[in-house]
């Protein structure tokens, strides 16, 4: 019965082997969209991090009560419920960061990862697993949307977080900041994230 | 562990109607939490909007100077009816010891990109534009989106309202014209576009004693 | 004659120049798993079209007539609990969301039975994507805009009508089809060619996906053109 992985095994699978960015491919959509700055892609982390992790409690909570055939619409309910208080706490308290973000923080809703975990995960284990799992998704997502916006806020306004970081001579590659930029720094990265591991299974 | 998925072997617990019941359980757990939230945080949101649009009536009246004491804002709206069709500001009435300062009005248009929302400030009468506010604007980073900029949005301040701002792209050749933003001259046309067109739309239809301004009960 | 035009801006801005796929970057996980061939894409785009169409309009009509502050039917409903005057202000737009996700399930849900009754075959050919499409991010996208449209407008004379709000679904998923398909037919060709290892799969596709993008930046500022054209 315990061929799960435990709440350790869980967190650090979430970080990088398991990485829902680079390796699960899961959650493009606010990763190509909120990249274009350091500060709006934590926020989108944290938020997602938030809803993964009560979204998680509350079904490991009641995954002895769940049957397959209305699981997805209990998954569903609450993941939007928690999306809800998230997108009014941040239209409260980070009025600016809330515009910023605009419709992709309730596009977390239809966001894979959360429902993915609460498949995987969360409905077959208990609290603490779940939680664990929770945190290191959330970790994970967060480097793989910090990785993205780093390169390109910086190349695209020479600044990070706001503070500009290289010299006011650097020519500004606008495109990074836009569509296209976050595409091509994204298939990029997730190329040189491939290479690497192909040279590691490769020595190892 | 796993019960069977057949609904009506297993009992009562595995029957679709004790499934529909912690659905519906569910349903009204989170529906009171999320009636919780909405009355705790409401005001805050609807405050914040606000306050956006307040906090930047001062500066858009009186400039850089600071705002002096004993002054009101209030809310309200011009109705408009040109060629059959009808429009509506929202705009603010400064007054400063309950004389009219002057008004501030919110515009928005398209700009390059998608929609611009401008704050425009006007002298009383309307005779002279006061200052010009960017609340949303999603133009080009770089080049358009530099109409946010203090320097470029100064040009409009002290612009006469009696013609229409003519965008050029040298430096400003007369008292009516606004220089556009290197490689954005469609971003800086279309901020004008929207300055003429409420300016005009306001002109003769507000002055100090209030014209057709009617104010709002609640903001 | 300016509703028209109206119309035709918002049918030319979702298709074409705020591409979901390639602007708002929505529907991106069908855009990279589903753009192999041609016709799949298609098939996967014409679903989510219709499925698009069919999830605005519910949206747009609970939106209206039930969840904003002053709706007609809460108004109508709320008398019975309260008195009329505090009935106008009821204001049921925390469970927007919530009221969305599940209207587009009930959409998905309503074009799969349509769907395998009367076109059975097409029902073999493309069945498998539709339970997919609930999770796309492109239908709740288009509901969001819709809404957006309605709720927090401070002028009642701009809040969008349900012509204005089909339009923006339909076409938002024309667009859709547009770019998936393109992707799909650059791919098609792309089995042919020599890749490197790691660019092989979601990378290639990426960046193909960037260089449609810059292409499709090329529509910036057309509505523009459009409106001052036609005077709208």
């Amino acid at each position: 019965m315990n061929d799960q992985p435990t709440a350790t095994e869980r967190f650090i699978q979430g970080i990088l082997p398991e990485n829902p960015t680079y390796r699960q491919l899961l959650g493009l959509c606010p990763t190509l969209a909120v990249t274009n700055g350091l500060k709006q892609a934590l926020t989108m982390a944290g938020a997602v991090t938030v809803v993964l992790f009560c979204a998680n409690i509350i079904v490991s909570l009641i995954r002895n009560l769940l049957k397959p055939h209305l699981r997805i619409v209990v998954f569903t309910l609450t993941i939007a419920t928690f999306v809800t208080m998230v997108d009014r706490f941040l239209a409260a308290y980070m009025y600016q960061m809330s515009k910023a973000l605009g419709p992709y923080i309730p596009l977390i809703i239809v966001n894979c990862i959360i429902i993915c975990r609460c498949e995987v995960c969360a409905s077959k284990q208990g609290l603490i697993a779940s939680g664990a799992d929770a945190i290191g998704q959330g970790i994970g997502f967060g480097l793989g949307l910090s990785s993205i916006a780093v390169v390109r806020e910086l190349l695209g306004t020479g600044a990070l977080a706001g503070v500009a970081v290289l010299p006011a001579a650097w020519p500004q590659w606008v495109i990074m900041v836009l569509p296209p930029g976050a595409f091509l720094t994204f298939g990029l990265l997730l190329g040189l994230i491939n290479w690497i591991q192909q040279r590691r299974s490769v020595e190892g | 562990m796993e019960s069977s998925s057949s609904p009506s072997a297993g009992g009562f617990k595995n029957s679709n109607l004790a499934q529909a019941w912690l659905v519906l359980l569910l349903a009204l757990c989170f529906g009171s939490a999320l009636a919780a939230v909405q009355v705790q945080l409401s005001d805050t949101i609807a405050a914040n909007k606000l306050n956006e649009t307040l906090a930047q009536v001062p500066a858009l009246i009186w400039g850089k100077a600071p705002p002096p004491q004993n002054v009101q804002i209030t809310p309200g709206t011009l109705n408009v009816k040109k060629d059959g069709q009808a429009s509506s500001y929202t705009l603010y009435r400064v007054a400063q010891d309950n004389k009219t300062a002057g008004w501030v009005v919110k515009a928005d248009g398209q700009g390059y990109g998608d929609k611009l929302e401008l704050l425009i400030g006007t002298d009383a009468d309307v005779k002279k534009i006061t200052g010009l506010f960017v609340l949303e604007q999603k133009e080009t980073p770089g080049l358009g989106n530099r109409i946010s900029e203090p320097q470029w949005r100064n040009q409009f301040v002290g612009k006469s309202t009696a013609k229409p701002l003519e965008v050029v792209k040298d430096k400003s050749q007369g008292p009516a014209t606004i220089d556009a933003i290197t490689g954005a001259t469609i971003s800086s046309r279309s901020v004008t576009n929207i300055v003429n067109a409420t300016i005009g739309n306001l002109r003769g239809r507000l002055d100090a004693s209030g014209g057709q301004f009617t104010e709002r009960s609640q903001p | 004659m300016s509703y028209l035009v109206d119309i035709f801006l918002i049918a030319i801005t979702a298709a074409l120049i705020n591409n979901f796929v390639l602007y708002y970057f929505v529907g991106i996980c069908p855009f990279i798993g589903v753009s192999r061939q041609v016709d799949m894409a298609v098939g996967m785009g014409a679903a989510v079209t219709f499925v698009m169409a069919i999830a605005v309009f519910l949206s747009w009509a609970i939106t209206y007539f039930v969840l904003m502050p002053g709706a007609l039917v809460t108004t109508w409903v709320g008398q019975f609990f309260v008195s009329p005057e505090r009935a106008a202000h009821i204001d049921l737009t925390i469970l927007t969301y919530i009221v969305y996700i599940f209207a587009i399930a009930s959409s998905v849900q309503l074009v799969e039975m349509y769907v395998r009754k009367f076109y059975p075959p097409l029902y073999k050919s493309f069945g498998v994507f539709l339970p997919l499409i609930t999770t796309n991010c492109a239908i709740l996208f288009a509901c969001l805009t819709v809404m957006s449209h309605i709720i927090g407008v401070e002028n009642p004379g701009q809040i969008w009508d349900l012509g204005r709000a089909l339009t923006l679904g339909v076409f938002g998923g024309l667009g859709f089809t547009i770019a998936i398909v393109i992707m799909a037919g650059i791919r098609e060709e792309l089995d042919m060619c020599d890749i490197p290892e790691p660019l092989k799969g979601a990378a290639i596709t990426l960046i193909i996906g960037g260089i449609l993008a810059m292409a499709f930046m090329g529509f910036t500022g057309v509505d523009n053109g459009i409106r001052v054209a036609l005077g709208g």
